[in-house]
Parts: structure tokens; C-alpha cells; sequence
């Protein structure tokens, strides 16, 4: 399985590997300045993930794709048995049942993890499928039902923010290979008609009034509402140059409510000014179009899809987060990838890129591979 | 595979996009709106606490305190602080004997404005509700006790009319003065008001920093931009006037409506000056409720308006002074005209009555002013002409404002222009027959009046009027030193004033003179009677009454003049009978004071 191949080191994606443990120094140095004055376990807990994470992602880099692939239906199924297992048995924070605990240090999200096998079962899908596209409703049962079952799960926690994200990065997939527009149509008619039941038959109120304020974060002018105009303040004045490290009057002073999760970019931008913050953004997307280079050099749609479903992961996590911390977009609970305090994202967006790596590495087809296929 | 290359290349524009979108509105709030974020940032988390600086003081003449500072417990509420809004409106409400409602909606209007500064719930609270509340300090959280300086007026009635009263700063007052605290008082009528700008002091203030949780926090990195100041008191402001004076006029003057003027002839500052009814400032201090302030707008006895200055009344016979210093000025007579008065005179078919129906005979001026005939003045109006006449009339500062620092009104000065203009018809001589003897469309001011009897007993000069002789600092530093000041002269030679000045003093003096009834033991007074006649609603009766105000205008000593002292006394009646004592108390009060060494 593992294989140490000389020639798999010198495809190694170096690049992403140094932009990505730069961010990841960055995030850390962030964090510290956010949480140093009174939970400093915040630092340290965080520092394990990251060395973690770094960890996995190595060591996923080598591992084979092949095996990955072969797996995909695997890795699918346990994700939803634990799913179910969170619901069941899963630890209730700030109203939301996310967790599975193990004792009272560590906890898992497994909705964070529960993201990457949907990329790789929707990869799996197209890769089978090899009629080309567009797509029309009955091709789409299949991936449809992938993403539908975890989405129910998630949004019974109720996690509004990581169920509305897996409709965002495999809507994206999706829509990347093609569908039918008639069949567009109609996919939106049934998520409408879904909600609309979901909402009366269901949830119970507190979930209600949680969706509610998730979409219309108005209705709580005290709560996010705040949250909004306080993260404003703190990015706006930062200025050019930031106030300077662990120097941010909004951060601590703890204007900033979640500074350490959801708002964390409002810390990094309120400290560093427009340059810190502008030099954040450009290695987060230098990471994403690295990623999306490697799905265009991709030989076989597995990869290049799976590629593309974490390039959209990335993606649509930045957008969405620093949208809401600068105020074009509503205050929704998704957290900024590698910035954000939270062992389960962290880890689980390392092994995406880990995952990346392995596809990069791999791109040209070895010699032990092609005498395979022959 | 290469199907979907070109569908990546479409990903990668949308990501840039993406970028641009943010790294744009980062620009925008960082770069461009980057000053005003950190003004809010600065506004999150510096709370201001406020010292507020005592008012400069008000002395009389002689340094006696007119108006003092005493301190104030007044109730305060910092929105962010308060916890349970219900209970400590009851709280409040039970002990501040304020509606609870009230006091609901005081809390959250400021809630909405700014949570972190303080908004006032009670000023000058008294010490039962000051230990209520202390005594409650855990419970009522974010209610706190601030002292204050309020305006004490030891001498409540006295002086009101000058003094004025404090009100609520208006929009203006704050713009004009934009270290106000919101709930500041300024000064909105008489003294009060004209020298705000020197009595009102700096407030002094620290700045502190707190968390979002309103928490004091002392952190060096955060304070570097901080600043405070000590209060600055406002600065003490000398009036012109003697509360001895003042409170010998008043009580001379009594319960009866009407004005005195009390000035130095040499100086133009102003030794009393009574208005009455009048009210007391301190009613005015501590939010007069609406149903007092109702009171005093719609009393038809117009308690706020000041008499002495903005009271406008027909002069009556002490504007035959007017009259003869034109004509003798003009040369239409000298001091030995003479003529015959049959107790009326006949213009056209317009018959005009003087006030002795039998007629006063053949007299000169002197004779004419003593007795005050009033067909002698129709004569010499005749003579002389509304457009000669109009002239002395501006040129004695009447239809002018006299520059006085209190809110005055200019009056009438009528002439052939001024009706045209005015009422667009053309003038009458019979109007300028009715204008020598002080009626007629003539308004004049009592402090005009004093003015003009001043500038008589001076040789000629028309002073301005000044109340503040002094402005000092806390430490006794003179700020400004207000010398006194004219209007001008009065266009009138200095034999003609002689002439005028024997005839003042026969008024008073000589058997049969109208003044009689002013005259002091050892000192020569002299003076002018006046009766205006007026028509006025008697309120009581409903009926319209005919009872004249009384005027007289006088200075003493006649050879020497020091002081005038002008009074009216509406619907008194007669000049000589009801003013004339008036003016008698008052120049008796200044002469025993200048003996015991007091002016």
C-alpha cells in the first residue's frame, strides 16, 4: 500500500505543502492572540490538532488513491453510522447535538469528516458513470440519495451551517458535470417541498428558532445581529497595518463574540490591518487554485472530482466566513478552515489536502501502474 | 478528460472573482472607511466619566451673592449596567415618586442611543431617597448617584427679572458650546443667559477603558491615547446692581404691576431694576412640570416679561422733556415764551383738552413744565413740527434698542416717514399735538425713560445701560472690565439743558409743582409726573377701565446729579400722587446708603 518511491518525492506538491503549513502557523499565531489572556488549554489543544493534522495528511499523501477508491463506499457507510451514533448518543453543545464525546478533553465533529466522504462518494459515482453529461433527474437519484442522507442527519443535530456547506460543495459537484436544466428546475422543487415539510413535521421550536435565526439573523439584533457590527468595527479598524499583535481593542476587550471560531478573521484582520488580512486571503486562494491545478491535471474523473469537491470545500467555507465577518453575507455558524479554533475541521481539512497531495504525486502514471493495466 | 479543462478554467475566474469581491470590501472598510471603524472601536470601549463644573457665581455691586451653587444628588442610569429593568423601575418609582412607565422608557431610549453613557432618571433628590437608594446599591445595579451643582437664589423674587432663569440646553446651546453635557443647564433668560459664555465652566472628565462586558480594564497597551482634565469653574460675573437698592424699590413698588429704573447718571450702570409680578429662578431649575410653567406663560399679569426693558407704554408728560429740549434747541421758544392756556386748544375742528379743565393761564416754560400744562406743549408742537420733533425724539434714543445685555424691545418713535411706511397713511398735525404731551402712537420703555432723565442730569449725554460691571475668575483674576459706554449725545445745547434741569427741579420743588410728593428732607430732587392714559380690560370687572399708569421720572441731587431713578406704576393713576412716593423711598434708600459709605 505504502509505497516510498523516489520519484513520489520528487512530485511531491512542495508548494502546497509550504503555503499550507504557513497557514497553519498563521492560524496558530492568530488563535494564541485570541485566546491567550484567560484559555490558554485553546493554544495548546489547538497546537495538538494542527501537529495532527499535519501528521494524517503526510501520511495520507502516501497512501494510494486506488485505496482510497476502492474503499469510497466503506469510508461512506461508517460515516453514516456515525452520523446516526451522534444523534444518538452525541453530546449536546449550544443546542446543537454535533459531538461524540470521549471523556471530557477530546470530542469529534463528525460532520466535518462526513464532508470529505461525500466528495469522494460523489467522485466514486461520476467515475463509474461513463455516460457523458448533461445529467437528467433519474441519472441523479443515486448522488442525490449520497447527499440527501447525511444532509437529513446534519440537520437534525440541528447544524444548519455544516448541512447548508454539504449542499454548497456537492451542489458544486454536481453542477461541475453537468445537469439538465429542466432537471435543475425540478431538484429545487423537491428541496423546497422537503423544507417546507421538514420544518412542520420535524423540528421542534428551538430548532425552528435557531433555522430562523440562521437565516435571518436580524430577528436577534442582541445576538449575531451584534455579532455583525462588532466583527465590522474590528476589521474596519484595523486599517492598513492592524493594531499589532495581541494589541486588537475589539478582540480583547471581547467585543467580538466566537472570536475564536466563527469570527476568528475578524481577529487576524483587525490586528494585522488590510495587509495581514489581504496576505491571508492570497495564500487561501493560492491553496485553492493549487488544488484546482491538480484536478486539471488529473488523468481519471475520480481524482480530478475529488480535487474539485475539496478546492469547493475550501472554497465555499472562506467565501461564506469572511463574508459574514465583513458583512456582505448573514451570520451563519461555519467556520474559517485552519483559522477557527476546532480539532474536527482542522484535522479533516488537513486530510483533504492530504488527500490532494497523493493525487498530485501521483499524476503521472508509474511504471508498476502501467504494466498493471496492461 | 479534457472536457472538463475548460470547465476548471470557469472555476478558476469565478475563485478570482471570489477574491476581488472580498479584498475589495476589505479595502473599503479598511482603507476607506478605515477612520470611522476606529472611531467606533474608540467609542466601544473609552466610557467618558464626567465632573461637571459649578457655574460661575452672581454678585451685586458690593460682592453680595445673587445667585450661588449648592450641590445636587441627582440619580443616574448607565444602560449597560442595568440587569432587571423592571424591578428597578418600581424601585425608583416608589421612592422617586416618578411613574415606573416613565422612568422604563428613559431606560430604554438610552439604551438605543448609546449603552454607555449615563442618562439622568431625578435631579436633586433629598436624602431619604439618597439612603433608599445607597441602601439598595446590589439590587438597583446600574443605577448610580451623581453630585451635581444646581443654582440656589437666596434671594428667590428679588432681581429675578435681570437675573433670569436656567432651562434644559437646547440643540443650538449644545452646538455652540460642544463640551456640554446632555443634561446640562444654561442660562436661558437675564444675566443668566447674556453672560453664559463666562459663568458656564469646562467640565472636567477621565476617560477610562472597558471590556464589552462594561468592565474596567487597566491595560497600558489600550490607554496610551487616553486623556482627563480637571473642572474648570465657570467664572463670577459683578452686576451693576445694589440688592439694597433693589430690595428697597421693590418693596417700594410693593404688590402694584409696574417698573423701576434705577441708573447712574454718571456711568450708565444700572442700580436696581424691578419688574413685577416677576417669579422665582428656582422654579425653573429642577424640570419646572408643565403645570407651573402654564401658570406663568398664561398669567395675563405676564410675570417673565420684563417690564423695565421690554415693557413699552405711552410716556405721558415726562415726554414733555422731549418736547422743550426740541423747541428750545430749535429756537421756536426760549425760556420766556409765553402762552395762554384756556384749558383746551382748537386745531381745525379737533378740540385738545388739557388736564386742568379751568385752564392754567399765561405761563412761561419753567411754569409750564412745573404744572405740567399741556396746551402750552400743543403750542410749541405746532410750532415746531413733526419732522424738527421726530428728529429729538430718535436723538433722546427713544425707537431704538439701548443696548442693554437683557432682552429689550426698541418701542415707537413716530414720525411722518415711520406712519407711512407703517400704517401707509399720512400724518395728521393733530398726531403731533398728542405726541408733545407723550400719546399718541409713542412706545417707550421705562429704562429708555431713565435713560433720557440721565442724560439730562449728565449735561447731555446718552449713556448705554450696562448691568455687568465685571467679569473674575475663581481666583479672583479680572477678566473683563466693562468701562462705561454712550449712545451718543442728545442733540440738545447746554443752555437749553439748564433751562430743562431748573424746570425738574421746580417740579419737584417750587409751590403748586407736580413732584411735590418725592421731595427728600435735605437732599433737592428733580423730576417729571406723568399720567398715561390707557384703556385696558379690567379682568376682574370685565369692564374697560380708564385708570391712567402712573409715571415719574426724577434725579438726585438736582444741582448735582448722581443717580435717576425712573418708575411707573401701571393703571396707578396719577403720576405725582402714586409714582412721586415711589421715587421718594427709593432716592431715600440710596442717600442713607451712600452716607453709611455703602454705593
Amino acid at each position: 500500500m505504502m509505497m516510498f518511491d523516489r520519484r513520489l518525492l520528487m512530485n511531491y506538491g512542495w508548494a502546497l505543502f509550504i503555503l499550507i503549513f504557513t497557514f497553519s502557523v498563521i492560524g496558530l499565531v492568530n488563535l494564541y492572540s485570541a485566546s491567550f489572556q484567560s484559555e490558554h488549554y485553546v493554544f495548546k489543544k489547538q497546537l495538538v490538532w494542527v501537529t495532527l493534522g499535519l501528521i494524517g495528511m503526510i501520511l495520507l499523501s502516501f497512501l494510494d488513491f486506488k485505496t482510497i477508491k476502492r474503499y469510497t463506499t466503506h469510508i461512506y457507510t461508517i460515516t453514516i453510522i456515525v452520523l446516526i451514533m451522534t444523534l444518538l448518543f452525541g453530546k449536546e453543545v449550544a443546542g446543537s447535538k454535533s459531538w461524540i464525546s470521549f471523556g471530557h478533553l477530546i470530542s469529534i465533529q463528525p460532520s466535518e469528516f462526513a464532508k470529505l466522504a461525500i466528495i469522494i462518494a460523489l467522485a466514486k459515482f461520476y467515475d463509474n458513470d461513463f455516460e457523458p453529461g448533461p445529467y437528467g433527474i433519474r441519472d441523479l437519484v443515486k448522488p442525490i440519495l449520497i447527499v440527501a442522507i447525511p444532509i437529513a442527519l446534519v440537520m437534525l443535530q440541528p447544524d444548519l451551517g455544516t448541512a447548508f456547506l454539504i449542499i454548497l460543495i456537492s451542489g458544486s459537484i454536481v453542477f461541475f458535470m453537468g445537469i439538465r436544466f429542466k432537471s435543475l428546475i425540478l431538484l429545487f422543487i423537491v428541496i423546497i417541498g422537503v423544507s417546507f415539510s421538514g420544518w412542520h413535521f420535524l423540528f421542534k421550536d428551538y430548532q425552528k428558532q435557531r433555522i430562523a435565526t440562521f437565516i435571518d439573523s436580524s430577528q436577534d439584533p442582541l445576538g449575531s445581529g451584534y455579532n455583525a457590527i462588532q466583527s465590522q468595527i474590528a476589521v474596519g479598524s484595523g486599517k492598513v497595518l492592524g493594531k499589532g499583535f495581541k494589541a486588537g481593542s475589539q478582540t480583547q476587550l471581547r467585543f467580538i463574540p466566537a472570536q475564536k471560531t466563527d469570527f476568528i478573521f475578524s481577529v487576524l484582520a483587525e490586528e494585522w490591518g488590510f495587509i495581514g488580512g489581504i496576505t491571508t486571503l492570497v495564500i487561501y486562494f493560492l491553496i485553492i487554485l493549487w488544488i484546482l491545478d491538480t484536478a486539471s491535471r488529473s488523468k481519471e474523473k475520480f481524482t480530478m472530482l475529488t480535487c474539485f469537491g475539496i478546492a469547493a470545500m475550501y472554497f465555499w467555507h472562506i467565501v461564506i466566513n469572511v463574508g459574514m465577518v465583513i458583512g456582505i453575507l448573514p451570520v451563519t455558524g461555519v467556520p474559517m478552515l485552519l483559522l477557527s479554533y476546532g480539532g474536527s475541521s482542522t484535522i479533516a481539512s488537513l486530510l483533504g489536502i492530504g488527500i490532494v497531495l497523493g493525487i498530485r504525486m501521483r499524476r503521472t502514471p508509474l511504471v508498476k501502474d502501467a504494466l498493471d493495466l496492461a | 478528460m479534457k472536457e472538463y479543462k475548460n470547465k476548471l478554467i470557469i472555476a478558476t475566474v469565478i475563485l478570482i472573482q471570489a477574491f476581488v469581491i472580498l479584498a475589495g470590501r476589505m479595502w473599503y472598510m479598511q482603507i476607506l472607511k478605515g477612520n470611522e471603524y476606529e472611531k467606533f472601536s474608540r467609542d466601544n470601549r473609552v466610557r467618558i466619566t464626567r465632573f461637571p463644573a459649578p457655574r460661575g457665581r452672581i454678585l451685586d455691586r458690593r460682592g453680595r451673592e445673587l445667585v450661588i451653587n449648592r450641590s445636587s444628588f441627582d440619580v443616574y442610569i448607565l444602560p449597560n449596567d442595568v440587569k432587571d429593568v423592571d424591578s428597578i423601575s418600581n424601585s425608583l418609582s416608589n421612592t422617586l415618586e416618578i411613574d415606573a412607565g416613565e422612568i422604563k422608557k428613559k431606560i430604554s431610549e438610552a439604551f438605543e442611543a448609546n449603552r454607555f453613557i449615563p442618562t439622568p432618571i431625578a435631579k436633586d433628590i433629598n436624602r431619604d431617597q439618597l439612603a433608599y437608594i445607597e441602601a439598595r446599591k446590589i439590587s438597583l445595579q446600574g443605577v448610580f448617584i451623581q453630585v451635581n451643582h444646581t443654582r440656589e437664589y437666596p434671594y428667590r423674587e428679588i432681581g429675578a427679572p435681570f437675573i433670569g432663569y436656567l432651562g434644559r440646553a437646547s440643540k443650538e446651546d449644545i452646538s455652540r458650546h460642544p463640551n456640554l453635557a446632555r443634561d446640562a443647564l444654561v442660562g436661558k433668560d437675564g444675566v443668566e443667559r447674556s453672560a453664559d459664555e463666562y459663568l458656564v465652566g469646562d467640565d472636567g472628565y477621565t476617560q477610562t477603558i472597558t471590556d464589552a462586558h462594561g468592565r474596567e480594564v487597566k491595560w497600558r497597551l489600550l490607554q496610551k491615547d487616553l486623556r482627563s482634565q480637571d473642572s474648570v469653574p465657570g467664572a463670577d460675573v459683578v452686576l451693576s446692581i445694589d440688592i439694597d437698592l433693589q430690595k428697597s424699590a421693590e418693596e417700594s413698588l410693593g404688590e402694584r404691576a409696574g417698573a423701576v429704573v434705577a441708573v447712574d447718571v454718571r456711568t450708565g450702570e444700572l442700580l436696581a431694576l424691578v419688574s413685577h409680578p416677576t417669579f422665582n429662578p428656582e422654579d425653573f431649575i429642577d424640570s419646572m412640570d408643565s403645570r407651573k410653567w402654564n401658570k406663568l406663560m398664561s398669567s395675563s399679569k405676564s410675570p417673565l416679561l420684563n417690564r423695565a426693558t421690554q415693557g413699552l407704554y405711552a410716556p405721558g408728560s415726562v415726554f414733555k422733556i422731549v418736547t422743550a429740549s426740541a423747541a428750545l434747541n430749535e429756537g421756536v421758544i426760549n425760556s420766556h415764551s409765553r402762552f395762554y392756556c384756556p384749558g383746551s386748544y382748537r386745531i381745525g375742528n379737533r378740540t385738545f383738552r388739557c388736564w386742568k379743565k379751568g385752564g392754567h393761564g399765561l405761563l412761561n416754560l419753567h411754569q409750564a413744565i412745573v404744572q405740567s400744562c399741556d396746551v402750552y406743549f400743543y403750542r410749541v408742537a405746532e410750532k415746531l413740527g413733526i419732522s424738527r420733533f421726530a428728529k429729538y425724539i430718535r436723538g433722546f434714543g427713544f425707537g431704538a434698542p439701548t443696548g442693554i445685555a437683557l432682552n429689550e424691545r426698541a418701542g415707537i418713535a413716530p414720525s411722518k416717514e415711520w406712519k407711512l411706511d407703517k400704517l401707509k397713511k399720512p400724518w395728521y398735525v393733530g398726531e403731533t399735538i398728542i405726541t408733545s404731551i407723550g400719546q399718541g402712537y409713542l412706545s417707550v420703555s421705562p429704562l429708555q425713560v431713565a435713560l433720557m432723565t440721565a442724560s439730562i442730569a449728565n449735561g447731555g449725554t446718552l449713556l448705554r445701560p450696562q448691568i455687568v460691571k465685571k467679569v473674575t475668575s475663581p481666583d479672583g483674576e479680572v477678566l473683563l472690565n466693562l468701562s462705561p459706554q454712550q449712545n451718543g449725545r442728545i442733540p440738545v445745547n447746554e443752555e437749553a439743558i439748564n433751562v430743562i434741569m431748573k424746570a425738574l427741579k421746580g417740579v419737584v420743588n417750587d409751590p403748586g409743582g407736580t413732584g411735590w410728593a418725592s421731595r427728600l428732607d435735605n437732599i433737592e430732587v428733580a423730576g417729571k409726573t406723568g399720567t398715561a392714559q390707557v384703556v385696558a380690560l379690567n379682568t376682574i370687572s370685565d369692564k374697560i377701565s380708564h385708570k391712567d399708569h402712573a409715571w415719574f421720572t426724577s434725579y438726585a441731587p438736582a444741582d448735582n446729579p448722581e443717580i435717576a431713578v425712573t418708575v411707573i406704576v401701571e393703571h396707578g393713576g396719577g403720576g405725582g400722587a402714586v409714582a412721586a412716593p415711589v421715587v421718594k423711598r427709593i432716592l431715600e434708600t440710596y442717600f442713607r446708603l451712600k452716607e453709611e459709605g455703602n454705593v
